[in-house]
């Protein structure tokens, strides 16, 4: 016998012992679940693009909120931001060439951060930026200040035929790890099935939140079938969405709380979102810390049962 | 779905309010107390304006147009929006307008300014663009640094400029000498309206009425 059973087998529990320990089990089991999860669970992570890699499901998108120019003051504002978010377990964040000063911004904060190793830096190309898709990589990652990016997305389809088949090479020599294509606003989605179909891509980037879900008609199911890593943009259709709810003082539903963990439309929002099978990430956006707090927070467990989605969809549509 | 009416004015805007409000902040921070400067330029233009002195009022302005085009919208605004050095090239462009109508006299109006309803229409959107417009951010809970001054942020120079050629432009150069600062005002309008400012109404007003007085001096000058 070990030492260690020998210690353990010297303190039996006596009687009043086991009706004290079956008490507060007891007791425990009904306080509430959800605060205790969001404090002590991890974010989610989902296995992405047929491999056994993990992203955590909420990102950080950056169109608006990341434009910000030379101004320094609201610079280190972003880098608190991106801070929080890699405390917070982030993993991915989402640029493009079109974003203004965002890649800018994205490089200050890193430079000021160190790279966290969690990081999954995600670019698009875009025609208008100019150069050809080797040319914009070079540069938006002297923008990043990073030594490569995981993702490289043809931002919108513009011209995607000629930059897939170049960030495919790029892939293939190793300068990039993953390559995609982006849309949003529900807008060329018979391409964008199209492309999934007959293309060899890890991601797609689409619009999908609680009032936008046309991509669970035929998208979804085909990124799924395909091992199509999908980002969800405009989680709050483009912050319209919770200043709604907001606005209307719409309330929270009990069940929510108790189903899934929803303490704020930051969670009931997201969760929806990322509990989607097919979604591997939501890219919100904002400008402060303590909302970056909120949307991080949704990518804790519980999250819903597909019975609680279907009951999310129609609690907000009747609103 | 068709793409085009999937679009919304806020897919343009690339920026927050809090960037776009910073952005006039820091021009006054840079450029303080220039604004003493650029303000004085614009009354002895008004002056010169309202006593015939026509030529050197065109010329005053455009040096004022130059600098914001160079300083708020090339260094500064392109930054955040790729279309900003466009804007900035149509703002010199402005410049090079007023100089050559201070050169060549071309569409200067002698008529009285006394009994003008648009000369007092005129008068009116110079007088908010000089001393109204930098009121307002700090009136409405701003910082004084965000308050906006003709020759230094892009909004009350082009609505002093619209009131100041209403006075004294006629025919077919004053309507050339509007379009680009009247442009300016509807782009700025439809920004602010995305970036929830009040802003954007003021604006809209002030094109509304100088619009009434262009056509007033219009169909005046065919008399």
């Amino acid at each position: 016998m070990s030492p260690l059973i020998k210690h353990r087998t010297k303190h039996r529990i006596t009687r009043r012992q086991s009706l004290t320990l079956i008490g507060a089990t007891l007791a425990a089991m009904m306080l509430p679940t959800a605060p205790l999860l969001a404090n002590t669970g991890g974010m989610r992570q989902k296995t992405f693009a047929g491999t056994d890699k993990k992203l955590p499901v909420i990102g950080m998108g950056t169109w608006r909120t990341f434009n910000v120019g030379r101004d320094s003051t609201l610079l280190d504002a972003r880098t608190e931001v991106v801070k929080a978010f890699f405390e917070h377990g982030g993993g991915l964040v989402d640029s493009s060439p079109m974003y203004g000063s965002a890649p800018d911004v994205m490089g200050y904060a890193l430079q000021a951060l160190g790279t966290p190793e969690s990081l999954f830096a995600a670019e698009k190309v875009w025609s208008p930026a100019g150069g050809s898709a080797r040319e914009q990589v070079t540069e938006l990652k002297e923008r990043w200040k990073v030594e490569h990016f995981d993702l490289v997305q043809v931002h919108n389809l513009t011209d995607w035929r000629e930059h897939l088949s170049t960030l495919q090479e790029m892939k293939a020599e190793g300068t990039l790890r993953h390559v995609g294509i982006t849309t949003s606003h529900g807008r060329r989605h018979s391409e964008i099935e199209q492309i999934m179909t007959s293309e060899d891509i890890d991601f797609v980037q689409l619009t999908y939140n609680i009032t936008h879900r046309e991509a669970e008609n035929r998208l979804l199911p085909l990124a799924e079938e395909r091992g199509i890593g999908v980002i969800a943009n405009r989680p709050y259709d483009g912050g319209s969405l919770i200043k709604n709810l907001k606005r209307r003082d719409a309330p929270l539903p009990e069940w929510a709380k108790a189903e899934c963990g929803c303490d704020t439309w930051a969670d009931f929002l997201l969760k929806f979102i990322v509990s989607h099978p097919a979604i591997t990430c939501a890219i919100p956006a904002t400008t402060q810390v303590e909302h970056l707090r909120e949307n991080m927070r949704a990518g804790h467990t519980p999250m819903p049962s597909p019975n609680a989605r279907q009951r999310m969809a129609a609690y907000i549509e009747s609103l | 779905m068709n793409e085009w009416t999937s679009y919304q004015l806020q897919d343009f805007i690339p920026f927050t309010a809090e960037v776009y409000f910073r952005l006039l902040e820091r021009m006054s921070e840079t450029f303080w107390p220039l604004h003493l400067l650029t303000l004085a330029l614009g009354v002895a233009t008004l002056v010169l304006a309202l006593r015939h002195r026509t030529r050197i009022a065109c010329l005053l302005p455009a040096p004022l147009w130059a600098f914001v085009a160079v300083a708020f919208f090339i260094q500064r605004y392109a930054e955040l929006n790729w279309a900003g050095g466009y804007v900035g090239y149509a703002f010199i462009a402005q410049a090079m307008l007023l100089v050559v109508m201070a050169l060549t006299g071309w569409g200067i109006d002698k008529a009285s300014r006394r009994t003008s309803l648009p000369v007092v229409m005129g008068t009116a959107i110079t007088l908010f663009g000089l001393i109204i417009m930098p009121l307002m951010a700090p009136l409405s809970g701003g910082s004084w640094y965000q308050a906006e001054v003709f020759g230094i942020h892009a909004n009350p120079t082009a609505v002093t400029t619209l009131g100041l050629v209403l006075i004294m432009l006629r025919g077919f150069a004053l309507w050339i000498a509007v379009i680009i600062p009247a442009l300016w005002l509807v782009v700025s309008g439809l920004t602010l309206q995305v970036l929830d400012s009040s802003g954007a109404t003021v604006l809209f007003a002030v094109l509304a009425i100088a619009l009434v007085g262009l056509v007033w001096k219009s169909i005046e000058s065919r008399r």
